[in-house]
């Protein structure tokens, strides 16, 4: 089949470029043609004719699509309908067509498509911190979910929420659909045709005046592409920007070791963490995130042994790391860099103290943090913030290398990066550089920096100096109004490419389905600079790893003569290529570490600036810098620690809150340097006062999803410090802004009689969690004297099986269980994002969340501990719990819910009427309701990505979690063919699959050598509100944490 | 009843007897009939008649709208959300489930208890009982996530394989509330047929005799007929009285077999029968005060009525007081965190307005009726039902609403904020109520006429007269 189709588009390719490009039919030329026709021959022709790109084109120029409904103020649902018309046509070329090249499926083979039996691809998604390496599973062709590759020595398995949200992202019906130039579709041929005319031009001057500005560029084979291409035209420029770029990092590195290099972290080797700013336990936006949490975790599973590593971090935004921290410390972020100083100092790292005036708790945290960095030397890491100043990054090079880590925590690398430059000072230049008019032709790819950047670099101005603007964007954003061209960019599921993971492992991407739009990838637009511009992406990415790929095939075959050697090698190639792609990364390729020693001069750190409000800005930690805020399900679930959903907030401690004058949801401009945003105030446990701390990547103006959320920080964005700024002015507007947070917060002065002063700012959902033994947890010591201390005290009991008047249920065979390590649990959201590409669960929109009807399965519950200004936080994922008593069962009157006979509670959707008694008594709270039709039923797009194995929920029905019981199914049912009993670890949910942490194992629990059983047996093991008896099938392990006891003494800290 | 030092001049007091009189003196079998059947029997409708039925035609408009987008969009246009799935429309299927009481109670239990002071206040009491039924009856289908299945609630056989779950308080209530609609109409139509007989006599027109006879099934006044019709009588208050009890203690029961802090308690029922019977006599007094002014009935329900309806108020509106105590004396007693976190936030927390309202209205402010001057003023009582209503509406706000927003797990506590469809949906139902009480005292007898002949000195005097008499007074069909 996909010869055939291959043949068909090879013809009308070369068709394309053989023909003249320019030309373009007339509907009188089209009934010229088609009255030459006669009989079948015309019937055949209209097809043919139809399908030809200039027939295509014509049609639109004449009928530019719905052009009359762009008129009307349309909702966003009425619109997602006409959307979903003219997704319907525009699918009419077979969006489920597989590519043309060769890909093979990754484990189960199946000799041709079995329809309902999925198929499983490796590749990788090219995410600007490196690539996460990914498993596809592909249903009749179409990828159906992301998750991660679960062989891959990086991330083994672990996802992350935009990750697992790349899936939609792809089938975003908001994708640029069309080649467009100014606002009219045009062909590609024509585009490439007037982009190679320019170089033909411009390849006597050497490519002057060509100037392209990407997003950081995570392909070698781009990179190859590039400096191939500029042996050609030497005076073309390339820059790449990328808001959340890596600059302080690559200063440091260069100023330290000369060079770029990157950091690779060990913590699978750290006993001791330190983090200084870096929220490294926060999701992909910090390299190496799956492996940093991964082995982060692997040391505190607690299991058969008693050790674990303990984490420090200094941070100046509140984060998730920050909460899993035993000792956590927050600053303003102007002291991140002086603290970091004095610490080297401290750990005689330094150039001498600089002589900041801490605070004694600071000073306090500090000579402890020291002592314990010096007593764990070589066992302990500095890892620094991507966001924090160079001088960080460069305290802690000089930390590691004191404290004798580098080489065992932490190794110095090649950058993943294949270009690696700092990207701020580029931009600066390619701005001054289309100022002055020296910019010809601009290349922007992947970038949409009309939106993301500073804004006092101007750049919408600076473009009215280009001659001509070209985009290559997968949507049309903000950067595609201005552009002339803009060039419709294929999903990493889509294309052809390659990316370097954190360790330097490379993976192939492959396309899992043909472009649904006949995007174009930046490879083909690079491969032009060569002298073979034809080239196609797969080509190029053979070429780049031609030299790596074709060795080493396992096949025993011997060279006889010339042309048989190379035949054997021919050969050798394509099975190493097939074993590549069949893998999904190139053996061998991972990096080894450099043996370099950094230089550094500690400087004496910059002044503190003053006591003004300081301005920290950060990405967003779903929609990135912006790019993903066009996917729903990014949008709506509630990020880590504000729970803030569809909004980003200005975000402040509560005393600074209530120093302006302002409560939670109150309009807030904040302005710089001439400047302003506004936004909604939201007081964030635990931050630094004075300072306020604004999200990049919302406020777009762009696309169904992301236009109108929040406010575009970038807008008050500098150049000189993206990160951090003194001075801003705070001022209330006096409106309302109605922040969008699924929660109720309940302050509370906590009384005397609940064990407070009387004083400070309490949750009262912090206090009453703790009060109630939904989070229970002990420190290192207290663990070691008492490992049962879980199931100890007031309400932590639970009723034993026959305490009931009712007989209990008896499960024969299987028994599903879950156990989830809440010591291991980094409340990154994966799982929820899993859960939703898995389940089908419908986004339901900024409102609809605001108002509590979320329809998130898997939740991450989090409480804050003590007084907000500085609590302690516990992450719990909370999901259907199974219950063996299960009181929403009772309660049905239509047994809509019933339970397993392997304990499960079923939800039949059928036969739900709505009455919601049993949301009402499901003390978890974890039943979804279906209040309105939330589910997409029209979005043809959005169809071919859902799970067939799950029913799409209709309005007025419950849903809930069912322990991905579809995957149980398929699972029971490949055993009983096979005749033999479920093995242990086979059946995962979909929440654990994605878990970077492994905090959630599932499995059977009447099988006593599961690992469920097992961690069920473990003495943390507690049950949530078990003393209700209703048996929960989920069960928690308590958190154990690592406290440094002569610190936490000293700072008064954990019930010291 | 009779009091010492009532002056004799009081023309309440039957100077004869010395007792209290239910209805005013110098009426006759034919003043009560006319004055009752003339009502219904005007050509000239009044137009404050006219006035009302339009109003609350246009509430049950509203009520259309609200309920047709309902079917549109989906029960999400309401502000029932997770944790707070339950929301006015649960509060309204009680509060009117409860309404209703009043009227069996009237009907069923003081006839057995020969509380022959009932007969002036029975027939709408009754009727308001249907009504309040009917509004009641609808919220536990609307509320559905998908109303058009609402009959799989009913155990029937299909092709479906599908049988209800009997485990469910849900399914006891709709046999509950179903029998009890069954008894409550069959018991208000067969105390009308006298009278519906003394209509169609008294009918001119050809259609109203035509209509009425229909209804009347025949009805001649023998006494064949009326004994018949008294034996019926008695069975059926038999088979009502239960019901009072249980069918409140049922709908109790959808909360009470839950376990969520605030539901799981067993004085649920006790506690629930007194609460309707509570607010379903201030209803009656809602009802009764405008209309025996408007109608100049003044004399046929009199202050004496209105008293006994403020004393049943006091006697139940005190078990309800005992039930609230009692909620906080075990929120103490049990020691139970939850039950106690429970209270705690039904009184201090986001929603503790709701339960001093409750208190207010339900508790504080009735404790006036001890007051027998207050008591027998007109405006005060009419106030005082009207107070006691909202209250008791309260009562079903904090049990559904404040219990369910805070329960177990404090990550999922949220908030109710009614929408607007919420309170078009709640005034609809009123305004429906209203629209079919408009319709029930233009087309129907709203007092017994026979049952309240019963009460006349004629009735009585003939009864002394012949001490051996043993037939019930039958006065002449056509009378």
């Amino acid at each position: 089949m996909s010869t055939n189709g291959g043949s068909v588009i090879s013809d009308q390719q070369s068709g394309e470029t053989a023909g003249t490009p320019e030309r373009k039919l007339t509907l009188e030329e089209v009934r010229a043609k088609l009255a030459k026709q006669k009989g079948k021959r015309y019937w055949r022709s209209i097809d043919e004719l139809a399908n030809t790109p200039e027939f295509q084109e014509a049609l639109e120029r004449e009928f530019p699509q719905h052009a009359s409904e762009w008129l009307d103020p349309v909702s966003r649902r009425g619109f997602l309908k006409v959307m979903g018309a003219s997704l319907a046509l525009a699918g009419l070329a077979g969006c489920t067509k597989q590519p043309d090249e060769l890909i093979y499926p990754y484990v189960n083979a199946p000799e041709d498509l079995i329809l309902g039996k999925p198929v499983y691809f490796a590749s990788a998604f090219p995410f600007a911190t490196g690539a996460v390496p990914v498993l596809i599973k592909s249903d009749a062709y179409r990828p159906i979910k992301v998750d991660g590759n679960p062989e891959h020595p990086y991330n083994q398995g672990g996802s992350d929420p935009i990750t697992q949200a790349t899936l939609l992202d792809m089938y975003d019906p908001d994708r640029a659909q069309h080649v467009r130039y100014r606002g009219e579709t045009r062909s590609w041929v024509a585009f490439e045709a007037e982009f190679r005319a320019m170089l033909a031009d411009k390849k006597a001057s050497g490519g002057k005046g060509l100037y392209f500005l990407s997003s950081t560029v995570t392909s070698p084979t781009l990179a190859r592409q590039w400096q191939e291409g500029q042996k050609n035209y030497p005076q073309a420029k390339f820059v790449q920007y990328d808001p959340a770029n890596r600059d302080a990092h690559y200063v440091a590195a260069k100023q330290a070791f000369g060079d770029y290099v990157d950091a690779q972290y060990r913590l699978d080797q750290a006993d001791v963490i330190v983090s200084l700013d870096a929220d490294f336990l926060g999701g992909a936006q910090f390299p190496g995130f799956h492996r940093l949490a991964k082995d982060y975790a692997s040391r505190r599973k607690l299991q058969g042994n008693t050790e674990m590593n303990r984490l420090y971090v200094v941070e100046a935004v509140t984060t998730a790391t920050g909460f899993k921290a035993e000792h956590r410390l927050q600053v303003r972020p102007s002291q991140v860099a002086p603290f970091a100083l004095d610490l080297a100092a401290a750990v005689g790292a330094g150039n001498g103290a600089v002589g900041y005036n801490w605070t004694s708790h600071q000073a306090t945290y500090l000579q402890g943090l020291a002592a314990d960095l010096k007593a764990n030397a070589g066992k302990c890491v500095v890892i620094p913030g991507e966001y924090a100043a160079p001088e960080v990054h460069l305290a802690a090079f000089a930390m590691n290398q004191a404290l004798g880590n580098v080489g065992k925590t932490v190794v110095y690398t090649d950058p993943v990066n294949p270009m690696p430059s700092i990207q701020m000072d580029d931009l600066k230049s390619l701005v001054a550089d289309m100022n002055a008019g020296k910019v010809d032709w601009l290349v922007i790819l992947n970038a949409n920096p009309v939106y993301a950047t500073p804004t006092d670099l101007d750049f919408v101005d600076a473009l009215n100096h280009v001659g001509t603007i070209v985009q290559l964007s997968s949507h049309s954003d903000e950067t595609s109004e201005v552009a002339h061209w803009h060039i419709n960019n294929q999903h990493y599921l889509e294309k052809w490419s390659d990316a370097r993971a954190y360790d330097g492992t490379v993976s192939v991407v492959q396309p899992m389905i043909a472009p649904l739009y006949d995007g174009h990838s930046e490879h083909e637009i690079l491969q032009s600079l060569l002298d073979n511009p034809d080239v196609s992406p797969y080509e190029a990415v053979r070429t780049t790893w031609k030299g790596v790929v074709s060795g080493g095939s396992p096949a025993p075959q011997k060279a006889k003569g010339a042309t048989a050697g190379a035949a054997a090698a021919a050969a050798d190639a394509d099975f190493a290529w097939r074993k590549v792609l069949h893998d999904g990364w190139l053996e061998n390729t991972a990096y080894t570490p450099k043996n370099v020693t950094a230089k550094v001069t500690l400087p004496k750190a910059p002044a503190p600036a003053g006591n003004g409000i300081e301005v920290v800005f950060r990405p967003d930690l779903h929609t990135y810098d912006g790019r993903y805020a066009n996917v729903g399900w990014l949008q709506e679930i509630p990020r880590p620690v504000t729970y803030l959903s569809w909004d980003n907030a200005v975000q402040m401690s509560y005393a600074t809150l209530e120093k302006f004058g302002l409560a939670q949801n109150a309009a807030v401009k904040v302005s710089l340097g001439g400047k302003y945003i506004i936004g909604g105030a939201l007081p964030v446990p635990g931050q630094a006062d004075d300072v306020v701390v604004i999200t990049l990547g919302q406020g777009r103006s762009t696309g169904r999803v992301a236009g109108g959320v929040g406010y575009n920080g970038y807008l008050i964005q500098q150049s000189g410090g993206p990160w951090m700024q003194p001075g801003a002015g705070v001022e209330k507007t006096g409106d309302i802004y109605d922040l969008c947070v699924p929660r109720e917060d309940y302050i509370d002065q906590r009384s005397v009689s609940h064990g407070g002063d009387g004083s400070g700012t309490h949750s009262l959902e912090g206090n009453e969690s703790l009060d109630r033994g939904i989070i229970r947890y002990a420190s290192l010591t207290e663990y070691k004297s008492d490992p049962g201390f879980a199931n100890q005290g007031v309400g932590h009991w639970t009723p034993g099986p026959n305490e009931s008047m009712f007989p209990a249920y008896r499960y024969d065979k299987n028994a599903w269980g879950m156990s989830i390590d809440l010591n291991s649990c980094v409340g990154c959201n994966a799982c929820i994002a899993s859960c939703y590409a898995e389940n089908n669960i419908a986004v339901v929109g900024r409102l609809q969340t605001k108002i509590g009807r979320i329809l998130q399965w898997i939740r991450i519950d989090t409480y804050f501990e003590g007084d907000l200004a500085a609590p302690r936080a516990h992450f719990q994922p909370m999901t259907c719990h199974q219950c063996e008593n299960a009181p929403c069962e009772l309660v049905c009157p239509v047994g809509a819910t019933v339970h397993s006979p392997e304990g499960i509670n079923l939800m039949v959707y059928n036969r739900c009427v709505g009455t919601r008694f049993c949301s009402n008594n499901c003390p978890y709270k974890v039943r979804r309701f279906n209040f309105l039709l939330y589910s997409d039923w029209d979005t043809p797009s959005l169809k071919l990505m859902r799970n067939p194995d799950v029913s799409v929920r209709s309005r007025g029905v419950m849903e809930k979690c069912t322990y991905c019981v579809q995957r149980i199914e398929a699972v029971k049912i490949e055993a009983d063919k096979d005749n033999r009993p479920i093995c242990d670890g086979e059946i995962r949910t979909a929440c654990q699959q994605a878990c970077p942490t492994n905090a959630i194992v599932f499995g059977n629990i009447n099988d006593k050598t599961s690992e469920v059983a097992k961690l069920k047996a473990n003495a943390r093991t507690y049950g949530v509100l078990a003393d209700l008896n209703t048996r929960p099938r989920t069960t928690y392990l308590a958190e154990v944490i690592n406290v440094n006891e002569d610190l936490a003494k000293e700072l008064g800290e954990y019930r010291a | 009843m009779a009091t010492k030092d009532a002056p004799v001049t009081n023309p309440m007091i039957d100077p004869v007897t010395g007792e209290y009189r239910v209805i005013a003196p110098g009426h006759t079998f034919k003043s009560v009939t006319d004055k009752v059947s003339r009502i219904v029997l005007t050509t000239h409708t009044p137009l404050g008649w006219w006035f009302g039925f339009l109003v609350a035609g246009g509430f049950v408009c509203m009520l259309t709208t609200a309920v047709t987008w309902l079917f549109v969009k989906g029960v999400g246009i309401w502000a029932i959300t997770i944790p707070v799935a339950w929301g006015f429309a649960i509060i309204n299927f009680v509060w009117w489930i409860g309404i209703g009481h009043a009227g069996t109670l009237i009907s069923a239990i003081l006839l057995l208890f020969k509380q022959g002071w009932r007969n002036s206040i029975n027939r709408f009491a009754e009727a308001m009982t249907i009504f309040a039924v009917m509004c009641a009856g609808m919220f536990p289908v609307l509320h559905l996530g998908r109303p058009w299945l609402g009959y799989w609630l009913f155990p029937y056989p299909n092709s479906m394989n599908y049988w209800p779950q009997f485990r469910s308080p849900l399914m006891w209530d709709v046999f509950a509330v179903s029998t009890y609609a069954t008894i409550s109409v069959v018991f208000w139509y067969m105390g009308m047929i006298p009278d519906l007989a003394t209509m169609r006599d008294r009918a001119q027109s050809k259609f109203a005799q035509f209509m009425y006879g229909l209804v009347s099934l025949g009805w001649r006044g023998s006494v064949r007929h009326w004994v018949r019709y008294e034996t019926a009588s008695i069975l059926l208050a038999g088979l009502a009285t239960p019901l009072v009890l249980s069918v409140h203690s049922v709908i109790s029961l959808d909360f009470a077999v839950a376990f969520m802090p605030g539901w799981h308690t067993t004085i649920f029922p006790p506690y629930f029968v007194a609460g309707a019977i509570y607010s379903g006599f201030a209803m009656v007094l809602t009802l009764a005060i405008p209309i025996r002014k408007f109608y100049h009935l003044e004399d046929l329900i009199t202050i004496r009525h209105i008293d006994n309806c403020a004393k049943v108020m006091l006697a139940t509106g005190m078990i309800v007081a005992y039930g609230y105590s009692s909620e906080v004396f075990m929120a103490w007693y049990s020691a139970s965190h939850w039950e106690y976190f429970m209270m705690w936030n039904r009184m201090f927390g986001p929603m503790g307005w709701s339960y001093w309202t409750l208190i207010t209205c339900n508790i504080a402010l009735p404790q006036l009726m001890w007051v027998r001057k207050l008591r027998s003023n007109i405006g005060f009582m009419f106030l005082m039902s009207l107070i006691v209503n909202t209250g008791m509406w309260f009562e079903r706000f904090v049990i559904v609403v404040t219990s369910l927003s805070r329960d177990f797990l404090p990550s999922s506590w949220g908030t109710y904020r009614a929408t607007r469809w919420d309170y078009m949906t709640f005034a609809g139902t009123l305004g429906f109520f209203t629209f079919m009480f408009f319709l029930f005292i233009r087309f129907l007898p709203m007092i017994p006429m026979s049952e309240l002949r019963l009460m006349l000195p004629g009735a009585k005097v003939r009864e002394k007269a012949e001490p051996h008499s043993t037939g019930t007074p039958v006065p002449e069909a056509g009378d």
